[in-house]
C-alpha cells in the first residue's frame, strides 16, 4: 500500500530479455489441461477476495450513502459522483498530488543521476557511499517523518538553528503554505531516491568497460566520457526510472499525512488523504468510494499513457 | 555482471540444485515461522486471558499537561486494583483519534472505554458507534444526577439513554509569567493581572510586554485558532444558527473576531507560527508574557518550573466570555461486548470521578461536585483564580459537524491560521469559513 | 589497460581486473575534489539520522537548545529507556516481523504457482485470466482502502494479524516478474525430469526454483521492506494499539507527556534499527536484488 510497495514493476530492457522460450504454453503431451489452473487458483482466490471483489463493491457503495457509522443505506443516484466532481477540495488535492508529482520526480531522477554517478567514480568508498545513499530507502516512513519533522521545527530545529548561527532567519518549513510542499519533497527525496540510484548504480555497472577505454585511447576526458557514454546509454534507465517514480509520486499519501496533516490550510493535502478524510474521519463511504474511483481512472489513463509513451521510446 | 540472468545460471547444471538446499532451508524455516505466528495468535487480538486478569482497554487524547495527571491517576488506580489489567493509550490529539474511535468501533473491537469531548457525541452516532450505558450499573458505582451538575449530566444523553459519562468541564483561560509581567508593571501587589477593558487596551498592554520580553506580547497556539475565534465571537453576543439548509451568522462580530487574530500576530505582539509544546514553552521561557491556552496546561506549565499564575479570558469585547468543553467517558461499541470487562469499565469511570481531584490539579473543573465542594479543591491555586471561568463557557452549537476536533472546526482550522500567517484578510478568511460551512450543511448527515 | 588521470573513476564493469592497477596509480587532483565531494554528499547524507542520534543521547532539557548543539556533555541512554520501558515499540516489532512474515512467504507461494501455472501449463481461459492479473497492476491499493476496510469488518478481522497481512499478499506485478523468469528457464532439465517421473510439483520445486534464486531473492526482499514498512493499511486496519506495527504505532500513539524530543528520537532510531541491520547484514543481496528487479526482470 506504501509507494514502494509495488516499486519494482520492472520493465525488462529488450537486451535483456531472454530469447523467447520453446513454447511459451507446454501442450506435448503434458499433464492434463486442469493442472494449471490448480497452481493459479491460490492467487486467483486472494486477488478476486482482496482486490477485485472490493474494486467492485466499491463501485456500488458510490450510488449510495452508507456510513462507516452504520445506520440504514439508501441509493441515492449520482450524488456522490455529483459532489466529488464538483468539490473544489478535491479539485485542490488533485492539484497538490500533481504538484508534488511535478516537483519530486525531475528532482528524484537527477538526484539519483548524480549520486550514482558520484558513486560509480568513487569507487574506493563503494560500500560507504551505498550504504549512506541507500540506507534512508529502508526506513519505515514515520521513522523518516519524525526525524525530518524535529529538524525542519521552525523555532527549536536544527536547520533554522544552524541558520540563526549565522544570523540568518529561516524559513517555517512545513508550517507555511509557501515551502510546505518544498519541505516534503525535499524530505521525500532523500528518503526514497535510493531505490532509483540502485537502479542508475546497476546501470552503470554493466556498461562495458571496453566502451570507455576505447573513448579513453581516443583522449576523451572524464566528462565527455560520462557526456558521450555514461548518459547515452542510461535513456533506458532513465526513461524506467521517471515512469516508475510517476507512478510512485502520484499515489503519495503517507509523508505528508505525517508530517503536515495535509495543511497548513491544506495546502499539502493529496487525493488519498482526502479519500481517507472524507470516507474515515468524515464517515461518508459512499462519497469517498466516488472520489477514489475518480482518482483511480485518472491513475489508469496516466499509466497506461506512460507506458505508451515508454514503449515507444524503447522502440525507437 | 551479476548472474542474474536465466542463461547464467543454467550454464552450469551442477549450481542448478545445490544453492536450491539453502533456499529450500530459508523457505521452511519462513513457512514455519508464519504458522507458529498463526498458530499462537489465531484471529483475535492476543488477550490476557494467560495471568486471569481483567484486561480494560482505554483509549484517551490527553497528550497535553493534564496527561500527566491521568497517568499519576492511572498508577494509585492500578495499585487499588491488581484484578485488573488496565491498558490506557493515549493518541494524537484531535481527528487522528477519533477517527480510530470511530473506525475500532465500526470493526467491532474498540477500546472498552474511552475518553471524548462531550460536544462530539453527536458526531461518534450513539446506538451504533457508542453502546449505551446502563444508569443503574453506574448508580451502583456512585455515580448518579445527584453528584454532577444537572446541566452536564443532561448533554450526557441521547435519544434518551445514557452514553457518557462527564469528568471535567475544561476553558480557555489566560496564563501569565509573573518575572515578565512584574517587569512590566502589570501585576499589583498581590501579583494578579491588572484588569483591562477592550481591545485597544489589551493591545496596549502587550505592547508593553513586547517592550521587556523583546519578542512577543501574547502566546497562543496559532493552529487551533477556532476555540480562540469562538471566544472573541461569543463576547461580542456573536452566533451561529444552523437551519435545514442554511445557517444564520453575523458577519461584522465575525470579523471583527477575525480582526483581533489577524493583528495580534500582525503587529508582531504574537507568533505568527506556534503549535503544541511551542505555545507553553514561549511562556515559560519570557518570550511572551501572557498565553491564552486551556486550563490543562498547568501541568506543563508547573513542569517548567516558571513562576506563573492565570486569571480569566481576556475582556476583549466587554465580557470575559470563554470557549469550553467537557471531557467524557463513553463505551465503544464492541461487536462481543463482555459484561465483566463492561463492569470493570463503569467501575473504573466512577473511580476517575471520585479522584479527581488529582485531575483537578490538572487544571480542568471536575464534573464530580463532592470534590469541587471539597476544601482541598479551594486550596488549589491558580485554579481558584479562575473559578467565574466556568459560568461564561461557551458552547458551540449542536451539530453532527460541530464539537471539539470536529469536522467544522477542522475545516474553519485552515481558514483562521491564515489569519495568523498574514497569508490571508480577515474578509478572505471569513469566505473560506462561510464556504466551508455551507459545503458542511450541503452534505448529507453521514450520523 | 589504457586508463587516464583519474584512474579511480574510470567506471568499469570489471572491477576486479582493474584493481591492482588502481592501487598504482597516483591520486590527482581531479580525484580528490571527486572524493571530497563524494565524503560531503554521504555526510550529507547521513545528517538526519546522526542528529536523530545525537537528539537521543541528550538530557530532554538540553535538546530544545538554540543554537544546536551536535555533542553533549551530559550524555544519556535514559530516553530509550523510557521508549523501551512504555512497552509499545517492543510489541509494534514483534507485530511488524509477525504480519511481514506471513506476507513475505504467502507472496512468495502464491505468486510463485500463480506464475508457474501461467508460465508452463495451458488450461482453459488462460489468456484471459493472466490478462486479468497483469489488469492488476494498474489497480492502485490506495484507492481500494474504503471497500477493503469494510471488508475487514464484515470479515471480523480489523485488529487482527491476518487483516493486516491477508490484503497485502495480493501481488501481481510479481506474478508477471516470476512468469518472465520462468519463461526463460529452458525445458531440457524438466522435459528430463519428467522422463524421470517427476510430476508438476516436484519439477517446480525440485527443478525450476533452484534456478529461480536471484528472482526470488529479489522478489522476497522487496515484499519484506515493503510489508515492514507499509503504512496505509496497517494504518486503516488496526486501531487497537496492541495491534499495530511498527510505522503505525510510532505514528498514532503519543507519551502523554508533553515535550519530548529526546524520546521521539530515541523512538525514531529504534525504530530505524531492525530494517538497518537487515540491510546492513544483506547489502549486497538487496543491492543485486534492486539491480535484479529493475534490470533483469
Amino acid at each position: 500500500m506504501t509507494q514502494r510497495t509495488h516499486v519494482p514493476a520492472p520493465r525488462t530492457p529488450p537486451e535483456a530479455v531472454p530469447p523467447a522460450p520453446r513454447d511459451l504454453v507446454d501442450v506435448r503431451g503434458g499433464p492434463p489441461a486442469w493442472t494449471g489452473l490448480w497452481f493459479v487458483l491460490p492467487f486467483l482466490a486472494f486477488y478476486v477476495l482482496f482486490l477485485l471483489w472490493p474494486a467492485v463493491v466499491g463501485l456500488g457503495y458510490t450510488f449510495t450513502d452508507r456510513s462507516l457509522a452504520g445506520g440504514p443505506v439508501s441509493f441515492v443516484g449520482v450524488d456522490n459522483w455529483r459532489e466529488s466532481l464538483t468539490d473544489p477540495a478535491l479539485h485542490a488535492s488533485l492539484w497538490n498530488t500533481l504538484w508534488f508529482t511535478l516537483l519530486s520526480v525531475p528532482l528524484m531522477v537527477l538526484l539519483a543521476l548524480g549520486l550514482a554517478l558520484l558513486t560509480d567514480h568513487a569507487r574506493r568508498l563503494g560500500w560507504f557511499l551505498r550504504f549512506s545513499f541507500f540506507a534512508p530507502f529502508v526506513l519505515p516512513v514515520t521513522v523518516m517523518t519524525l526525524i525530518w519533522g524535529w529538524m525542519y521545527n521552525p523555532s527549536l530545529g536544527l536547520f533554522n538553528g544552524t541558520l540563526g548561527r549565522f544570523g540568518i532567519e529561516g524559513p517555517e518549513w512545513l508550517f507555511s503554505e509557501d515551502t510546505a510542499m518544498f519541505s516534503v519533497v525535499i524530505a521525500t527525496a532523500w528518503w526514497q531516491v535510493g531505490f532509483n540510484y540502485l537502479l542508475y548504480l546497476a546501470a552503470m555497472r554493466s556498461i562495458p568497460g571496453d566502451v570507455y577505454e576505447a573513448a579513453a585511447i581516443d583522449g576523451a576526458g572524464a566528462w565527455q566520457r560520462v557526456g558521450r557514454i555514461t548518459l547515452p546509454m542510461l535513456t533506458r534507465t532513465t526513461a524506467l526510472i521517471t515512469v516508475l517514480q510517476l507512478i510512485g509520486s502520484l499515489r503519495v499519501f503517507e509523508q505528508i499525512y505525517l508530517m503536515t496533516m495535509g495543511g497548513p490550510n491544506f495546502s499539502t493535502r493529496t487525493v488519498i488523504q482526502y479519500v481517507y478524510d472524507s470516507g474515515f474521519v468524515g464517515l461518508r463511504i459512499g462519497l469517498a468510494s466516488s472520489m477514489a474511483y475518480i482518482f483511480m481512472a485518472l491513475i489508469i489513463v496516466a499509466s497506461i499513457a506512460q507506458f505508451r509513451l515508454f514503449t515507444r521510446k524503447e522502440e525507437a | 555482471m551479476r548472474a542474474h540472468h536465466p542463461q547464467n545460471t543454467t550454464r552450469d547444471p551442477s549450481r542448478g540444485t545445490a544453492p536450491g538446499m539453502g533456499r529450500r532451508a530459508f523457505l521452511g524455516t519462513a513457512a514455519g515461522l508464519g504458522a507458529a505466528a498463526l498458530g499462537t495468535t489465531a484471529c483475535a487480538p492476543p488477550d490476557t486471558l494467560l495471568d486471569g486478569r481483567t484486561r480494560l482497554r482505554q483509549w484517551n487524547l490527553f497528550s497535553g499537561g493534564d496527561g500527566l495527571r491521568m497517568i499519576e491517576m492511572h498508577d494509585a488506580y492500578r495499585a487499588e486494583h491488581p484484578g485488573i489489567d488496565l491498558r490506557a493509550t493515549t493518541f494524537d490529539w484531535g481527528a487522528p483519534f477519533y477517527t480510530k474511535v470511530a473506525m475500532g468501533a465500526a470493526g467491532g473491537r474498540g477500546a472498552d472505554i474511552a475518553t471524548v469531548h462531550v460536544s462530539r457525541l453527536e458526531s461518534l452516532a450513539p446506538g451504533r458507534l457508542l453502546d449505551p450505558i446502563d444508569p443503574d450499573l453506574l448508580a451502583g458505582f456512585g455515580i448518579d444526577d445527584t453528584v454532577v451538575l444537572p446541566h452536564i449530566w443532561e448533554q450526557c444523553f441521547f435519544d434518551g439513554r445514557l452514553y457518557a459519562i462527564p469528568i471535567d468541564t475544561h476553558v480557555l483561560i489566560q496564563f501569565y509569567n509573573l518575572d515578565v509581567c512584574r517587569r512590566a508593571g502589570l501585576l499589583d501587589e498581590e501579583d494578579r493581572l491588572v484588569e483591562t477593558t477592550g481591545l485597544d487596551d489589551y493591545l496596549a498592554m502587550l505592547r508593553e510586554i513586547r517592550n521587556v520580553t523583546g519578542a512577543y506580547g501574547l502566546s497562543v497556539d496559532t493552529w487551533n485558532p477556532w476555540a480562540n475565534f469562538w471566544a472573541l465571537y461569543r463576547q461580542q453576543d456573536g452566533d451561529i444558527v444552523f437551519g435545514e439548509d442554511d445557517y444564520e451568522m453575523d458577519d461584522d462580530r465575525a470579523l471583527a473576531a477575525m480582526e483581533v487574530l489577524y493583528r495580534l500576530s500582525e503587529e508582531g505582539l504574537a507568533p505568527r507560527h506556534s503549535m503544541l509544546a511551542d505555545t507553553a514553552a514561549n511562556l515559560s521561557n519570557g518570550r511572551a508574557g501572557l498565553m491564552i491556552h486551556g486550563n490543562w496546561e498547568i501541568p506543563t506549565l508547573e513542569a517548567t518550573g516558571v513562576g506563573f499564575s492565570a486569571t480569566q479570558f481576556p475582556n476583549v469585547f466587554g465580557n470575559h466570555r470563554t470557549r469550553g468543553d467537557s471531557h467524557c467517558y463513553v463505551f465503544p461499541h464492541q461487536r462481543d461486548r463482555d459484561p465483566e470487562r463492561t463492569r470493570a469499565a463503569a467501575e473504573y469511570a466512577a473511580w476517575m470521578l471520585r479522584n479527581s481531584i488529582t485531575w483537578a490539579e490538572g487544571g480542568h473543573v471536575p464534573a464530580y461536585q463532592p470534590v469541587v465542594e471539597s476544601a482541598e479543591y479551594d486550596a488549589l491555586h491558580p485554579q481558584s483564580e479562575y473559578r467565574e471561568a466556568a459560568e461564561n463557557v461557551q458552547f458551540e452549537p449542536r451539530a453532527w459537524f460541530s464539537g471539539s476536533a470536529g469536522r467544522l472546526q477542522d475545516e474553519a482550522t485552515g481558514a483562521l491560521t491564515t489569519l495568523h500567517q498574514g497569508t490571508q484578510t480577515p474578509e478572505e478568511a471569513l469566505d473560506q469559513l462561510k464556504r466551508t460551512i455551507r459545503s458542511l450543511l450541503s452534505v448529507p448527515s453521514p450520523v | 589497460m589504457a586508463t587516464t588521470t583519474e584512474a579511480p573513476s574510470a567506471p568499469n564493469a570489471d572491477a576486479a581486473t582493474r584493481a591492482p592497477v588502481r592501487g598504482r596509480r597516483r591520486f590527482p587532483v581531479g580525484a580528490a575534489a571527486l572524493y571530497t565531494v563524494a565524503v560531503l554528499a554521504a555526510l550529507a547524507w547521513l545528517t538526519p539520522l546522526l542528529w536523530a542520534f545525537a537528539t537521543s543521547v541528550k538530557p530532554e532539557g538540553e535538546t530544545t537548545a538554540m543554537p544546536p548543539a551536535w555533542l553533549t556533555s551530559n550524555l544519556t541512554w535514559e530516553a530509550y529507556a523510557l521508549v523501551l520501558g512504555g512497552g509499545g515499540i517492543v510489541r509494534w516489532t514483534v507485530n511488524s516481523l509477525i504480519t511481514t512474515v506471513i506476507v513475505t512467504a504467502l507472496t512468495l507461494v502464491l505468486c510463485v504457482l500463480a506464475a508457474y501455472g501461467f508460465s508452463r501449463f495451458d488450461f482453459r481461459g488462460r489468456p484471459w485470466l493472466f490478462a486479468l492479473v497483469i489488469g492488476g497492476i494498474l489497480i492502485p491499493p490506495q484507492v481500494l482502502i474504503v471497500p477493503q476496510f469494510v471488508l475487514m469488518t464484515q470479515m471480523g478481522l480489523v485488529d487482527t494479524y491476518w487483516g493486516i497481512a491477508l490484503p497485502q499478499v495480493v501481488a501481481p506485478v510479481f506474478v508477471f516478474v516470476l512468469k518472465r523468469f520462468f519463461d526463460a528457464i529452458p525445458r531440457d532439465y524438466e522435459d528430463a525430469a519428467r522422463l524421470d517421473g517427476a510430476g508438476p510439483v516436484r519439477i517446480l520445486w525440485n527443478v525450476v526454483l533452484p534456478l529461480s534464486r536471484p528472482v526470488l531473492t529479489a522478489v522476497g526482499i522487496f515484499t519484506f521492506i515493503g510489508a515492514w514498512n507499509n503504512f496505509l493499511w496497517p494504518f486503516i486496519v488496526v486501531n487497537d494499539p496492541q495491534m499495530m506495527t511498527l510505522p503505525v504505532g510510532l505514528g498514532t500513539v503519543t507519551g502523554g507527556y508533553g515535550i519530548q524530543y529526546a524520546r521521539d528520537m530515541a523512538s525514531a532510531v529504534l525504530g530505524a534499527f531492525p530494517l538497518l541491520i537487515v540491510f546492513l547484514l544483506f547489502q549486497r543481496h538487496v543491492v543485486t536484488g534492486v539491480a535484479g528487479a529493475g534490470i533483469k526482470g
